[in-house]
């Protein structure tokens, strides 16, 4: 089952042993905030990744995923709670080149070539691999001359992951790192990153896209209005049961009606002449349909990962606006 | 039961890896140390702006290009003026010219990388902020001596006279010092405006301030009046002050001079308000900046 962030304080791991977790965590947040004036970006995260895993960290724009990447990074300081990194402070960790990042910023010269970029880069480190090396592995090997004003997008983000690797990170950041490129590349660039995770990297990524986190990572966290509001497995998460039930209504009474009977108010819209209802228990739904006579043409399938998601978010939504009336809408940028 | 209850205990203790992980191993070389890392950042970054040829063009070619137009060429060139001639005298102004162009540019454009994330990317690098602002530093240096070497040299070759090595030296060390003030200048419009077009413009400013400081043509009159309040009147006539000692070189009329208290305060008033606009525009910047 899906975890909810208020049940799971992290029960196994619990014990204060210095030993256990500067070895064995990647990253361990405890209550962390960040505000920025009356908007609270970040909202009270705890999390803690251990070494090796791939997380995906997924949520609507302004859930606070960019913010709290950021504190990892050491670029700000939460305004409370705690934060490690690989057992040691965000920034001295970044320093030791031990965290390596897609930013999702431009943060790049026009003026150099890809391989100048990432050669000028390497000098600021205290140690790196080979440039040739850290192209190669980003697939950006055959675009090492080319200026970067004339990069795509898509090279572009090859680039900076190229950059990402040149200190050999324990711990790789990546904050919508396909975002502008096309199937085909958001395909290569998934591949090397597959490469880079067989290494024994801890990968963290923030994404839009449910597909892109369950095709990719082991873990899946759901941050929203600043909070941790769905933690699990891949499975876990999107193996959720909800399915969708659509049909021609030829019935007596009103689709709402017969939602409300089976607690499943929210969970109707119409298509056309159709009537669908999202749940998880579509056979005791089609019984009432055939039986009573209130619908024809039925089709069962499994929701959408797009509808899953939205499902979480849209459900966490309700069950958040009670307790953060003050929900602003968050800037994530 | 108790051996298992310890044995979990002690359990924790035995993985515990030191700092440097398996991956990190693999990486070879000494560490470099802070003062290495700044010294490569400001050489690959000099480099790149040497390589750059809308800088260079406006910061070294158009100086001494400047010069050879006015300077060199001109008949009124062996004219005698302070320590010096008439050539020496424009080779000092392309020189102040030039340096400050390089000082206000490199400081203008080093703000808007940072601003436009390059700064977070080598905030990932193991060179901090201070090293970042310490080696742009180094090579707004390099680049402001980059013109006053080109035109001094090309003078050299072509006419321009001054007493002394002493002379020579002191103008170039006094130009490059009253260049450094223009950094601020370059770096105000960076925050004011954040864009590399409005450094570009601020860039193009100094042509106007270049014509206000005496740099272009000797002024006379009301505009000579007003020139004497302006940022760049000060800075040249420091350049010059080892050839001419504060005279103001005229086309005609009645030999007029500075004194140098009013020079050095100029120079310190202009660079007390381009700091100031500097520190207002950063408070003003918004955190992601």
């Amino acid at each position: 089952m899906i975890t909810r962030a208020e049940t799971t304080q992290t029960a196994p791991t619990a014990p204060q042993d210095a030993g256990t977790s500067p070895s064995g965590t990647a990253l361990h947040a405890t209550g962390v905030h960040r505000h920025f004036g009356s908007v609270r970006a970040v909202d009270g995260v705890d999390l803690s990744v251990d070494r090796g895993e791939i997380v995906a960290l997924l949520g609507p724009n302004g859930a606070g995923k960019t913010t709290f990447l950021d504190m990892v990074l050491g670029f700000t300081e939460p305004t409370s709670g705690t934060l490690s990194v690989l057992g040691t402070s965000p920034q001295r960790a970044v320093r030791a080149g031990r965290v390596g990042a897609v930013l999702q910023t431009e943060g790049l010269l026009a003026d150099l070539t890809v391989k100048e970029t990432v050669s000028m880069v390497a000098a600021c480190h205290p140690r790196y691999i080979p440039v040739d090396e850290a192209l190669e592995r980003a697939g950006a090997a055959r675009i090492a001359t080319r200026k970067v004003k004339k990069c795509s997008g898509g090279e572009r983000q090859r680039l900076r992951f190229a950059l990402a690797l040149l200190t050999e990170p324990d711990l790789l950041l990546l904050d919508e790192p396909t975002a502008g490129m096309d199937v085909r590349a958001r395909q290569e660039f998934w591949a090397a990153m597959h490469a880079e995770a067989e290494r024994g990297r801890t990968v963290i990524f923030a994404t839009h896209y449910l597909q892109e986190a369950s095709d990719f990572a082991d873990r899946i966290v759901l941050l929203r209005q600043g909070r941790v509001v769905v933690d699990g497995s891949v499975q876990e998460v999107t193996g959720t049961g909800q399915r969708t039930l659509s049909c021609r209504w030829i019935g007596p009474g009103t689709p709402q009606a017969l939602a409300v009977a089976h607690g499943i108010p929210d969970d109707v819209t119409h298509q056309g002449d159709r009537v669908r209802f999202t749940t998880g228990d579509t056979d005791a739904l089609a019984r009432s349909i055939l039986t009573d006579g209130l619908g024809e043409d039925l089709e069962i399938a499994a929701a959408s990962l797009d509808q899953v998601f939205l499902d979480l978010t849209a459900d966490t939504a309700t069950e958040t606006t009670t307790d953060t009336a003050d929900s602003t809408e968050q800037k994530g940028r | 039961m108790s051996t298992a209850a310890t044995d979990a205990l002690q359990t924790p203790q035995t993985p515990n890896t030191p700092d440097q992980t398996a991956a990190q191993t693999r990486l070879t070389g000494r560490p470099r140390s802070r003062a290495g890392i700044i010294a490569r950042f400001a050489g690959w970054d000099f480099l790149r702006n040497v390589r750059m040829f809308e800088a260079t063009f406006f910061i070294v070619v158009l100086p001494a290009a400047l010069y050879l137009m006015f300077g060199a060429l001109a008949e009124y060139g062996d004219q005698p003026a302070g320590h010096g001639n008439v050539t020496a005298y424009q080779m000092v102004s392309m020189g102040v010219y030039g340096a400050v162009m390089a000082t206000s540019s490199m400081a203008g454009s080093a703000a808007v990388e940072r601003q436009q994330g390059w700064g977070r990317q080598l905030g990932l690098t193991g060179l901090t902020g201070p090293g970042y602002v310490l080696g742009k530093v180094l090579v707004a240096l390099a680049m402001s001596v980059l013109p006053i070497v080109v035109v001094y040299t090309v003078g050299f070759f072509t006419g321009a006279e001054m007493d002394s090595a002493a002379t020579w030296f002191s103008s170039a060390g006094l130009t490059l010092i009253g260049a450094l003030p223009f950094a601020f200048y370059g770096l105000a419009a960076a925050l004011l405006f954040r864009s590399e077009a409005a450094v570009s413009a601020a860039s193009g400013l100094l042509v106007v301030l270049a014509f206000f400081g005496n740099l272009f043509m000797p002024l006379t009159g009301t505009l000579l009046e007003i020139a004497k309040f302006t940022p760049l009147y000060g800075v040249a006539t420091l350049a010059r002050w080892p050839q001419l000692e504060g005279t103001i070189v005229a086309v005609q009329g009645e030999p007029q001079s500075d004194p140098l208290g009013l020079i050095v305060l100029n120079v310190v008033a202009w660079t007390l308000v381009f700091a100031l606009i500097c520190w207002v525009a950063a408070r003003r910047t918004t955190r992601r900046g």
